[in-house]
């Protein structure tokens, strides 16, 4: 008997709550960003497919890492002083305020920029366009063929 | 028999395989060997054994895939399917410790399947340490020859071919030699690599020869089975002696344990990694004071050094050279690469920022290297299935992997770099040679080096006696009769290369042993 296809055999389990989902786009937004504001519908998938990436985790990861996203949504109130949370930022204060994360003494803070950052990126630089941008040109390869036609 | 093509692989291994999520009804078998994990030492276990006329079962918590998968998923993709927590385990840093990102592998193949496919065999002067220190006299570079041999012709060991060098290794080339290092070639186990750079995530080839298309083929050859998507909770035990496991199927739908199975066998292997073999035991109730201890885990480290030239790094074998040139030092050198959006990843800034250095990709080369490091690892159960690793850093260690960052470093700017990207959180690039003099003059806090690992060892460690260890020199537990344990967490030191062979070498010595010795076992149970 064939083995379904692989989608099929995801796991459909998520950890994403509401409030997360509404926080993922605007932090993936801050982090990428770098000509002004991001299709939305672009981020809505992205965040379905971090969330996808995420949930094969045991429990404990997942809470981990859901509740550094919670001190992100939080922690501008005790940062950069700002009455708001990290989604109700201006996108250029949500880059100035990851800035201040990635540097910060605070050594815990700063894992939290290193983890969310180290995630997303690897989601988001997979997408063809992106990979497109960096240069990368595909799968083709040609310097095995060196090793080919010698043997 | 050495190794099949990714399709007759497919074709042959649809009956030997069972899909524990498929599974609607409780199950039981009864073998003579059930074996825990189907990684380096789980799968080398299986096939000696089968071979021996041992009806053998294979119990994996992750799931099965087929070569052709490896190559439909993107990185992100297959390290979810493929790794344990998503590629997200980590060892929490005690004291000035780095956060050690720790891969390991979740399907039928286990680690080998997210290798870069390097060989070594474990150092003479280790072994001479093992052998004389640690009074193991059967583990001397005499002894020990015939298993690496075997091994090796297996899982098809070659020297990865000078052409087959990307140009990110060159520079690495360059830039030692300017410095009066001198690289050489490293061996893996591949047959047709295309140079796809992307080993860690399978290989879309089928040429890496990762135990699910070397051993494990052999192994169902001669009749052995395995169960996927399978979580053993306990072994169980009757009087002294181990009788089977016990366990539950994940749900196809959800991924959490759900059907219940049970296995009863007179000989019972545990091979679940040096991260879950010592929260088995635990959890099974067994109390031996060595076992999570002693925890190694060749903490790495890679720089990146932006070029004039277009490099592409992506071209060529992923790993293809190091040196010993620093092992006096504790420190081995590899040349690496990885996906791109990977290498992205560890990119500093964000926004415009990381986006400049990130559109750099084309002229990036990547230098890697190691730490062969002190035992200050250890494995807890906690409040998951997955375990809590810790890892405080000597000060030795430290010292090693910041004098490493250092000489990478200074081999970028020696072989032409314009700019080089330390994998230190928050810094800027460095553009001269000697703005890296702070490295080992005034180092930064280790808590800001990204450091990652591959080689987690010794957390059940081989000894001469009960009170050093867990395991007998034969694999079989000091605590429990007919309880044999075959893998990386037996090793009783830190070994400062690749541990793929190692352990391969290591399972198929123990499995030699216990067929060797099958009547006494068999009389036992």
């Amino acid at each position: 008997m064939a083995a379904p296809l692989l989608h099929q055999r995801d796991f459909d389990r998520t950890t994403l709550r509401p409030r997360h989902l509404a926080l993922m786009p605007k932090l993936a937004e801050a982090y990428f960003a770098y000509d002004g504001p991001m299709d939305p519908a672009r981020l809505a998938v992205f965040t379905k497919e971090v969330d996808r990436a995420i949930s094969t985790a045991s429990k404990t990861l997942r809470f981990g890492l859901v509740l550094m996203l919670d001190v992100i949504m939080w922690s501008p109130l005790f940062i950069i002083g700002k009455l708001s949370t990290f989604e109700g930022l201006s996108l250029e204060d949500r880059a100035s305020y990851l800035t201040r994360l990635e540097r910060s003494r605070i050594v815990p803070l700063a894992l939290i920029f290193v983890a969310w950052k180290t995630l997303l990126t690897m989601v988001f630089f997979e997408e063809p366009e992106e990979l497109a941008v960096l240069g990368y040109p595909g799968p083709a390869r040609t310097r095995y063929l060196t090793v080919v036609s010698s043997t | 028999m050495t190794s099949v093509s990714p399709e007759a692989h497919a074709a042959d291994n649809c009956d030997a395989i069972l899909h524990g999520r498929e599974q609607e009804a409780p199950f039981f078998a009864k073998v003579d060997v059930v074996i825990v994990g189907s990684g380096s030492g789980g799968a080398v276990m299986a096939r000696e054994l089968a071979r021996d006329g041992r009806s053998v079962l294979v119990v994996e918590e992750g799931g099965h895939f087929l070569p052709s998968e490896y190559g439909a998923m993107s990185p992100s993709n297959s390290i979810r399917r493929l790794a344990r927590e998503a590629g997200l385990a980590v060892a929490v840093g005690r004291g000035d410790t780095p956060l050690i990102s720790v891969m390991s592998g979740k399907c039928v193949g286990g680690s080998s399947v997210l290798t870069g496919g390097v060989c070594f065999r474990i150092p003479d002067e280790i072994l001479h340490e093992w052998s004389t220190d640690h009074g193991l006299g059967e583990l001397t570079p005499e002894k020990l020859a015939p298993y690496f041999e075997e091994v090796e012709r297996t899982i098809h060991v070659e020297t990865v071919p000078e052409a087959m060098r990307s140009r990110s290794s060159q520079l690495f080339v360059e830039g030692a030699a300017a410095m009066g290092v001198k690289m050489k070639s490293l061996r893996r186990n591949t047959k047709g690599c295309h140079g796809q750079a992307r080993c860690n995530f399978g290989c879309p080839h089928g040429a890496k020869m990762s135990v699910d298309l070397s051993f494990l083929p052999d192994a169902y050859a001669h009749g052995a089975k395995v169960i996927s998507d399978a979580l053993v909770e306990r072994i169980d035990f009757s009087m002294n002696r181990a009788t089977g496991v016990r366990g539950r199927f994940l749900d196809g739908r959800t991924g959490e344990p759900r059907v219940p199975f049970t296995v009863q066998a007179k000989v019972v292997v545990v091979a679940c990694g040096s991260l879950h073999t010592p929260v088995l035991l635990r959890r099974s109730g067994m109390d031996t004071a060595a076992i999570g201890k002693h925890l190694t885990l060749h903490p790495g480290f890679r720089i990146c050094g932006l070029f004039d030239e277009e490099v592409n790094g992506w071209d060529g074998a992923m790993q293809s050279i190091y040196s010993d040139h620093f092992e006096s030092d504790g420190i081995t050198l590899v040349g690496v690469y990885s996906a791109v959006n990977v290498l992205a990843a560890g990119m500093p800034g964000i926004g415009k920022e990381h986006r400049r250095v990130a559109a750099e990709m084309p002229r990036m080369a990547v230098f890697g290297g190691m730490v062969h490091d002190d035992g200050g690892g250890r494995v807890h159960r906690w409040l998951s299935r997955e375990p809590l690793v810790t890892y405080r850093m000597s000060a030795r260690d430290r010292a090693r992997m910041f004098k490493g960052i250092q000489i990478l470093g200074t081999m970028a700017f020696r072989a032409g770099a314009r700019e080089v990207l330390l994998p230190v959180f928050g810094s800027e690039p460095f553009k001269t040679e000697k703005e890296l003099e702070f490295l080992t003059e005034r180092p930064p806090s280790a808590q800001r080096v990204e450091s990652m690992a591959f080689h987690p060892l010794g957390s059940a460690k081989m000894s001469r006696d009960p009170r050093g260890g867990v395991v007998k020199p034969t694999g079989e537990a000091w605590e429990a009769d007919n309880l044999i344990i075959a893998d990386g967490s037996v090793l009783p030191s830190s070994i400062g290369v690749n541990s793929q062979v190692p352990v391969m070498a290591m399972s198929l010595k123990i499995a030699r042993g216990l067929c060797d010795d099958w009547a006494r076992y068999a009389r036992r149970a």
